[in-house]
């Protein structure tokens, strides 16, 4: 089924391309596609990793990576994620544990997911996604290996954990047969140097006033960026992305006439199909313009040395570490963007996100940027009640509409 | 408990508490079942661990004792949460996280070394006094002495000599972790030079219990009215805090690192050569007690057992143990709903 999905979901994407109608997003998707393909191909290398695993580590080592949050978030965009969590139901996998994780157990019951060579667990972000992939370890009867990613960058914890990612680079080595190649390695972290220093273009041209972005087009984007980093692709995407951000601002608006509410949206997307954020752009003018996960938060690698650039990375990706960090940053890009309004999906099952939403609500209200919190399973639609959610996002819209704008 | 020592609170098993009883400080663990009102909800989600924000309840309530300071362990996301929650209820208040690999490998011990190392500066810098290597030695003794003790009045409760049953015994557990170590070992001693406490009748199903959060001295009471003989135990408010731990030769932090992430785990520590062990450890657990069923009984919203879960029914399934799984918000109002259910699992274990 997937193997299937991704095959046709490449075939459309190239034949519309091939016919002229292309676009940074299809190229974005397209990339999506080969990379589920490849994952499903049985011809390739695979690892099944936590988040914030070092793809490009990986890329450079000839290995098809991709954290199992992506095959949860799959599942709910093609509508067909309930079945999958029913399945951890019947062997004693608590619903108050995240969809993400629940709907990945069930695919590799269902045997939806492809037996990996090997799998990276990741401390960073939450407890349960490494629990989930000890429990594919054991299901698969496929080595582990774990990342403890630390709370914060002094010295001695960068060092700690680019010693792992070489013990890493050593561990995948031996599973594949493949020594590290030196001058891979040096062109993977090259390309994902590059590609950062456009995406970061990209996140500037989306903080102008007004922005030319539409709340689908960064979607998902900062967390699977990752994943095709290392590659030509990533460069292309980004470059995709950011000419097309140019050519809209270029064209002397944002191409929406009445777009006036910035928003930010905290955490991860509601990953089914659903009509709020065309209800927001469409009813009240408002984008969602920055999420919280669209941000470059650590230096160029430097190629000569790059594990501890990887650690650094790893170490600062915005939900590791203590709440005030992630509320630091959180207002670093509500200034940034000159943001009106947050949304916080509040993810049902996700502790490290909800467990401190009453004290990033606090820390961006400090600054002026109302919080509203939603109650939403971002990957079971069955339990997506749209008109309760309707109602509230036309509450804040309504409250938004009152306030003057965050002046940097 | 001795007033005459500044108490440091601690909410994890993982806390090293020979550490905090070396800087002359009583360690004291907030514990969940004391009544206070619910609070915490202003700043955590409903979905958060009952454990966690109860602690953050008495903390925003007034309930806890004078605190020098407050370690919390980086053990799971919620934990993590409280940590961030306690810092925005009690600023004034000195707290320290300390980071806790998942797994224990050379390089992670070492690196949890180092952590322990961070901890005794900073509570050295709360007061306490300088953590040599024989002050940590002594420290780390009385704690093994309260974990003989223990030993010892488990074998009693099994036995069922010991007056009070596993009753008596969690009381003994909730005691010595809120007490500076001396006065857990004078009270364990008077605990079992007590006769023992011969029953009549018939005795009661053995059955072996795992899980995290049950301090609450009345859900054993319960267990045991429903025809329950808790023969062993595997509990972060149980057996799980008070393990001997080896100080041998050199470097006496690094010997302390190992013994705490080498003890008997809570879900979130595993060991990545042997993934999804925890249901194997339970059903090996429950095999060696003699238990004829298992009760589990978490902690709502746990991740770290919810996710593991499965794997220990799959364990128990494959060696034939019944089992009964039980969520709670780790107090007795909650696990008093459950009577029926335990009164059944134990008619059908006879």
């Amino acid at each position: 089924m997937m193997k299937a999905y991704f095959t046709d979901m490449e075939a459309g994407i190239v034949k519309a391309i091939s016919e002229g109608n292309s676009s940074h997003r299809k190229l974005y998707t397209l990339e999506l596609a080969r990379l589920g393909k490849r994952l499903y191909s049985g011809a390739d290398s695979i690892a099944w990793c936590g988040i914030t695993a070092p793809f490009d580590l990986l890329n450079a080592m000839g290995v098809t990576s991709c954290f199992v949050e992506f095959i949860g978030a799959m599942l709910a965009l093609t509508g067909s994620v309930g079945p999958f969590i029913e399945e951890t139901d019947h062997i004693g996998y608590s619903a108050d544990a995240c969809s993400y994780h629940r709907s990945v157990s069930g695919a590799a019951i269902r045997g939806m997911m492809p037996a990996p060579n090997f799998l990276i667990g990741t401390t960073n972000p939450c407890s349960g996604g490494l629990a989930v992939l000890e429990n594919l370890a054991r299901r698969f009867e496929r080595e582990l290996f774990v990342l403890h990613i630390p709370q914060d960058d002094s010295a001695g914890n960068v060092r700690f954990l680019a010693d792992q990612m070489r013990e890493m680079a050593a561990f995948v080595s031996r599973i594949t047969g493949r020594a590290l190649d030196d001058t891979a390695l040096r062109k993977s972290v090259e390309n994902s140097n590059r590609a950062c220093g456009v995406i970061k273009e990209i996140f500037e041209l989306a903080g102008r006033v007004p922005s030319p972005v539409a709340s689908r087009d960064l979607s998902n984007f900062g967390i699977v960026m990752p994943l095709f980093f290392g590659s030509g692709q990533a460069i292309a995407i980004a470059e995709a992305y950011r000419d097309e951000f140019t050519k809209r601002i270029d064209a002397g608006a944002d191409g929406k006439p009445g777009r006036k509410f910035r928003l930010l949206w905290i955490q991860n997307r509601i990953q089914f199909r659903h009509g709020l954020e065309k209800m927001l752009e469409e009813e009240y003018g408002a984008s969602i313009i920055s999420d919280e996960l669209n941000d470059i938060t650590w230096d160029p690698i430097d190629p000569e040395n790059p594990f501890e650039g990887f650690a650094r990375r790893a170490i600062s990706i915005p939900f590791n570490g203590t709440i005030e960090r992630r509320i630091g940053h959180l207002k670093k890009l509500a200034w940034q963007y000159r943001i009106d309004g947050a949304i916080n999906p509040c993810n049902w099952g996700c502790r490290q996100g909800t467990g401190a939403r009453g004290l990033m609500e606090n820390g961006l209200r400090e600054i002026g940027v109302p919080v509203l919190n939603l109650e939403v399973d971002c990957v079971d639609s069955r339990k997506f009640a749209e008109g309760q959610m309707r109602t509230r996002l036309e509450a804040f819209m309504e409250m938004l509409d009152g306030r003057e704008p965050l002046r940097g | 408990m001795n007033r005459e020592k500044d108490i440091i609170g601690f909410a994890c098993a993982y806390t090293p508490l020979p550490l905090i009883h070396a800087a002359g400080f009583a360690p004291y663990r907030i514990l969940p079942n004391v009544d206070c009102p619910d609070q915490a909800g202003r700043l955590m989600h409903d979905n958060l661990c009952p454990h966690v924000k109860r602690v953050l309840d008495r903390a925003m309530s007034g309930t806890i004792p004078e605190l020098k300071g407050m370690v919390f362990m980086n053990s799971c996301d919620s934990m993590r949460r409280l940590y961030d929650a306690w810092k925005a209820v009690k600023p004034d208040m000195n707290s320290v996280l300390v980071d806790l690999p998942p797994v224990a490998t050379h390089a992670s011990i070492g690196f949890f070394r180092d952590e322990l190392e961070r901890l005794s500066r900073t509570i050295e810098q709360w007061g306490g006094k300088a953590i040599d290597d024989a002050s940590l030695a002594r420290s780390i003794g009385l704690y093994n002495r309260v974990s003989s003790l223990f030993t010892a009045l488990r074998g009693k409760a099994g036995r069922s000599e010991l007056m009070g049953g596993s009753t008596a015994l969690q009381e003994a557990y909730n005691r010595a972790s809120t007490s500076p170590p001396e006065e857990g070992i004078a009270s364990l001693e008077a605990i079992l030079d007590e006769g023992a406490d011969i029953k009549e009748g018939e005795p009661g199903v053995p059955v072996y219990l795992f899980g995290n959060v049950l301090p609450e001295p009345e859900a054993f009471a319960l267990f045991e009215s429903c025809g329950a003989h808790i023969v062993s135990d595997d509990l972060c408010t149980g057996s799980r805090l008070f393990a001997a731990m080896e100080t041998g030769g050199g470097d006496i932090l690094l010997a302390l690192a190992r013994g705490i992430l080498g003890r008997p785990s809570c879900a979130r520590t595993f060991s990545a050569e042997r993934p999804g062990g925890l249901g194997d450890d339970v059903a090996e657990g429950a095999i060696n007690a003699g238990a004829r069923g298992v009760i589990g009984y978490t902690a709502k919203f746990c991740d770290p057992y919810i996710a593991r879960m499965p794997g220990v029914w799959d364990a128990l399934k494959k060696e034939g143990i019944p089992f009964l799984l039980l969520e709670g918000d780790c107090t007795l109002r909650s696990i008093g709903q459950q009577r029926t259910r335990i009164e059944a699992f134990i008619e059908m274990l006879r």
